[in-house]
């Protein structure tokens, strides 16, 4: 018995141990080779052995213009995307949770555009936020307006909520199936029990199906923040494109521009570094959170 | 045993046999004329030369920096590639290209080689003593007019051609057209986002330059800068509205002749385009070249900056590999007129420049005029970091609120310790 | 009376709400598909004409011919299937190995493993880009199909879901099989596997869309056109000079309608994947 035990374990950890190779060459050596790099100046082209700089690499991004100008373009895009985003796709997943009919397709509709690729809904997009494209003639039209430029791609802002709304449309259907599981993972009886005690649709609503959404949301949020947060695509697409790239330059195509365009890979792993950082503190409160939330019936 | 010995020997047979074939990859820029030409090269010098193959792969011009550059620093980088210099320049620097193997190409010396060009065509390309590269052209911008816009709104395409930005502001204020603020057509457009080409010498007009001459300071001449981002704000949605970087290029759709643009910037290499794709256009005769414009009070009459493509070679190729690249570049440039009457591009060698053909071909006198008043883009280990650093400029004050001082201030402290860092 | 029209009326304004919305989202690929059958003028025309009276169904043949007639679209595609499907299953057949071995076997470190399997997903894929490109050039994989393919195999994720399937999986149809003489990775490959069709559907399918849409990692490891995929060229496509607008819109169509015909055939998996994210918990 003592020897099938130990056999057992033995294929266990073969089974694993695919697993354990795989993270340490593709995730933990890339992690330590940029933290060591981060020290270093390293051209990407040159042919010369990396140059240890110390904490040069990190003191230059804290005084750099550009890179307070990409954590606040980041951080722009992260809040102006997950809230909008979170309270949307609430607000939609309870709704369609009360349909008795067409559920299904709805929840189809609203979560399609998140089946394509990155790419081919920015270039749609950039395609609709030209000044002769759908984008204007729909403000126009809202507006009641003849034929304004609202300047989706040329003027700072609307640059910005250009990029949101591209990513807002993309997701907001993925994260309203999320809340509808939330929503469905409610028990019958608890609302039932609500009703009985003569609360009207409302009050069940704010009293019972809200609170009992609170970890749903949570999660919701601290994901699609974390998302965000590492958004490219759209990014890089309108600034190949001609958009003005100061306003959209997130951490993740200024990391790519510093490597790729400047051949700077000490400072690009150092900004990886930060930024990695930044993520691994959203994921730890993500972690806590999913475990003090849980609620049991 | 036998068997394994027989392997051995059938394995050797096949490397040594493989060996002896040299492949050579080759990546350039997107350039439909350019494409049937050397594709045409390419077979004659394999019949040629039986052992060697070449295969040719294009990339668009706004994207081939990134992948010759993401290739090179894995260490796979083709044999042979052409960039704009600027961008070909820290390969240079970096020891990542060859030097000419003059014996491939069947000269004796460097001075040999000089001799063939125009003054300082190999300039560029020349780093302790050695050259890098061959020139597939030189090439400077003009304005392309289509005169029918003109007449259309009164004007006489042929005097009233625009000479001064100045004119050429209010040239293109009476040719827009208009749906709302929204642009149906545009009268001129710059060529965005190649600011060191069409935008430094607007500022050397006035007076400016990029680095002062001892190569200490970055931004020289505060009032010729402001001037020029002036002109530009004035030049975009926040200003008359005349243009931006977010349409689609000029030079794209003029060629189409679909009332979307009247002028544009670019090379002699454009009317091969235009013929390609439009025919009829081409025919119609309802367009032409004319000088790259100067500010009305210009202290200097610079032209639009020229910059050169230069076919280079691989220094992590085997010895092998080089010479045969370099006996390839050398046979597909040694017909200048071909590439000058198929592509429109001017290889800067003498018998060229002096021979009839040239002198005849349509345009090639304005183009040549304006070359002689103008100078290459500066060259500078950190090309490509500058010229982004002046499209923030720019953009800025054209797409944003940024006022010219703010943008001008922030360029020249970027400018400034980008100069000061080694790399 | 008066309540059940308020409930009426109430129920009305959501619909209205519900299918205006609906309306909105879909009407970006409503106009995908609209301007891949315009001439490009049509395009430009304000208001947007969303149905053409003259139809290029020819963009489409321009979009897959490309623009130096070599057809890269097609070859871009097929690449595009290779590489997501490849690594679906690579990703089906370790995380379900390993998931199973975390669930089902108790050995030393098993904790320790798990949380540092567990600990990847704190790692954004975009802040080891840069060295793992250089990394995964140094293995000689740059260019390669491999390249593309290797460094994405495994994701905590996946694992995760695999071991969260599996734990509850019955012991004794485990040990039934092992007193009946099977071998360790004959009851994985025989019992296990079968058994958690359900899991490895959604977990292919969202490897198999994560694959499909990647664009940084391509960029950074593919350079030779022949080995593209359908993100990249469309880039590349999107930034030529005789691209027009008509043309673009149909490659985008192209690139989309597999995914949607996927998506509208096992639609309970994808939005199965979007659930098992919500039900993530340790």
């Amino acid at each position: 018995m003592k020897s099938l035990e130990r056999k057992k374990a033995v294929w266990g950890f073969i089974f694993v141990l695919p697993a354990i190779v795989f993270f340490i060459i593709f995730n933990f050596y890339p992690m330590g080779y940029a933290f060591w790099i981060s020290f270093h100046k390293k051209n990407l082209i040159s042919l010369r052995p990396p140059k240890f700089v110390g904490f040069s690499n990190y003191i230059y991004l804290l005084q750099s213009s550009s890179f307070w100008n990409s954590v606040k373009a980041t951080a722009i895009f992260a809040l102006g995307t997950f809230v909008p985003i979170v309270i949307f796709s609430l607000i939609f997943a309870v709704l369609i949770s009360t349909r008795k009919r067409f559920q299904k397709f709805l929840e189809m509709a609203y979560y399609s555009p998140a089946v394509l690729s990155s790419v081919v809904a920015a270039t749609i997009w950039f395609l609709m936020f030209q000044p002769y494209g759908l984008a204007n003639q729909f403000l126009n039209f809202l507006f009641n307006t003849n034929n304004i430029d609202y300047k989706w791609l040329s003027s700072e802002k609307m640059l910005v909520l250009a990029t949101i709304i591209v990513y807002f449309w993309k997701y907001v259907g993925y994260y309203t199936i999320i809340f509808i599981a939330g929503i469905a993972s409610i028990p019958k009886s608890v609302h039932e029990a609500a009703i009985i005690d003569g609360a009207g649709k409302w009050q069940d609503f704010l009293y019972i199906t809200l609170p009992l959404l609170k970890p749903t949301t949570l999660l919701v949020s601290i994901m699609s923040m974390i998302q965000t947060l590492r958004t490219f695509s759209t990014q890089y697409f309108f600034v190949q494109s001609g958009a003005p790239i100061k306003p959209i330059e997130v951490i993740t195509l200024n990391i790519y521009n510093t490597a790729i365009r400047d051949m700077r890979v000490g400072r690009a792993s150092a900004m990886s570094i930060i930024l990695l950082v930044i993520i691994m503190f959203f994921t730890y409160i993500q972690f806590k959170i999913s475990r003090t939330e849980e609620i049991s019936y | 045993m036998k068997k394994l010995i027989l392997l051995f020997v059938i394995l050797a047979f096949i490397t040594t046999f493989a060996a002896s074939t040299i492949e050579l990859i080759f990546w350039t820029h997107e350039d439909p004329n350019r494409t049937p030409l050397e594709e045409k090269y390419i077979q004659e010098f394999e019949q040629m030369y039986p052992n060697v193959k070449i295969t040719r792969v294009t990339y668009p011009s706004g994207k081939i920096a990134e992948v010759i550059l993401t290739a090179f620093a894995a260490k796979k980088g083709p044999d042979i590639f052409n960039m704009e210099i600027q961008n070909e320049y820290p390969y240079i620097l970096n020891g990542r290209v060859a030097p000419i193997n003059l014996e491939a190409i069947g000269l004796k010396s460097y001075d040999e080689l000089k001799e063939l060009y125009i003054e300082g065509a190999l300039e560029p390309v020349t780093y302790e003593g050695e050259i890098y590269g061959l020139p597939l052209e030189l090439t400077n911008w003009a304005v392309f007019v289509n005169k029918k816009y003109f007449r259309e709104v009164g004007l006489d395409p042929e005097k009233d051609y625009p000479k001064t930005w100045e004119e050429m502001m209010e040239v293109s204020e009476k040719l827009v057209i208009r749906e709302g603020e929204i642009l149906k057509r545009r009268g001129f457009d710059f060529r965005y986002p190649y600011y060191f080409t069409f935008f430094l010498p607007m500022v050397e007009q006035l007076g400016g330059a990029l680095i002062s001459e001892d190569g200490k300071t970055a931004i020289v001449n505060d009032e010729a800068w402001l001037k020029v981002l002036r002109f530009m704000k004035e030049w975009g949605p926040n200003g008359k509205n005349l243009g931006s970087p977010t349409y689609t290029n000029a030079r794209k759709t003029f060629n189409k002749d679909n009332n979307t643009v009247t002028m544009c910037l670019s090379g002699l290499y454009q009317i091969d385009r235009i013929r390609a794709q439009n025919p009829e256009f081409y025919e119609s005769g309802e367009w032409m070249v004319v000088p790259y414009p100067v500010f009305e009070n210009a202290v200097k009459d610079v032209r639009c900056n020229y910059y050169g493509h230069y076919y280079m070679v691989n220094a992590e190729s085997s010895k092998e590999k080089q010479y045969w690249a370099w006996k390839f570049i050398n046979y597909m440039l040694s017909h200048p007129e071909d590439y000058l009457l198929n592509v429109g591009l001017i290889q800067p060698r003498k018998t060229l420049i002096e021979s009839d053909t040239f002198k005849n071909y349509p345009y090639a006198d304005v183009f040549i005029e304006d070359m002689k008043k103008s100078h290459s883009v500066p060259l500078l280990a950190n090309g490509p970091q500058f010229e982004q650093l002046i499209r923030e400029a720019v953009e800025a004050v054209m797409l944003t609120d940024t006022t010219p001082e703010e943008a001008l201030k922030i360029l020249k402290e970027k400018a400034n310790e980008l100069l000061k860092e080694e790399w | 009376m008066l309540k059940r029209t308020l409930t009426i009326t109430a129920d009305l304004i959501v619909w209205i709400f519900l299918i205006g919305f609906a309306i909105i989202i879909l009407s970006p690929l409503v106009f995908m598909f609209a301007a891949s059958i315009m001439p490009s003028e049509d395009i430009l025309k304000v208001p947007f004409p969303w149905i053409t009276s003259d139809f290029h169904w020819q963009n489409y043949w321009k979009a897959l011919k490309g623009n130096d007639g070599k057809f890269l679209y097609l070859r871009t595609i097929f690449n595009s299937f290779i590489v997501a499907s490849l690594t679906s299953l690579g990703t089906i057949f370790l995380s379900s190995l390993a998931g199973y071995g975390l669930a089902k076997f108790k050995f030393k470190g098993r904790m320790f493993v798990l949380m540092m399997i567990l600990s990847t997903m704190m790692i954004p894929f975009e802040a080891i880009m840069i060295p793992l490109y250089l990394i995964v050039t140094k293995m000689g994989m740059q260019d390669t199909y491999a390249g593309l393919i290797v460094p994405l195999l495994l994701n905590a994720f996946g694992i995760f879901m695999m071991r969260q399937y599996l734990i509850t999986f019955p012991e004794e149809l485990l040990d039934a099989a092992r007193i009946d003489g099977a071998s360790e990775f004959g009851i994985y490959w025989k019992i296990i596997l079968p058994n958690s069709l359900p899991a490895i559907t959604t977990l292919a399918i969202l490897t198999f869309r994560a694959q499909w849409d990647n664009l940084i990692w391509p960029l950074l490891i593919v350079q030779t056109p022949k080995k593209k995929t359908i993100p990249l060229f469309i880039i590349q496509f999107a930034s030529e000079k005789y691209t027009d607008e008509g043309a673009l819109m149909a490659a985008a169509a192209i690139a989309s309608v597999p995914m949607l015909i996927l998506f509208i055939k096992l639609s309970r998996y994808f939005l199965a994947g979007a659930e098992l994210f919500a039900a993530r918990k340790d």
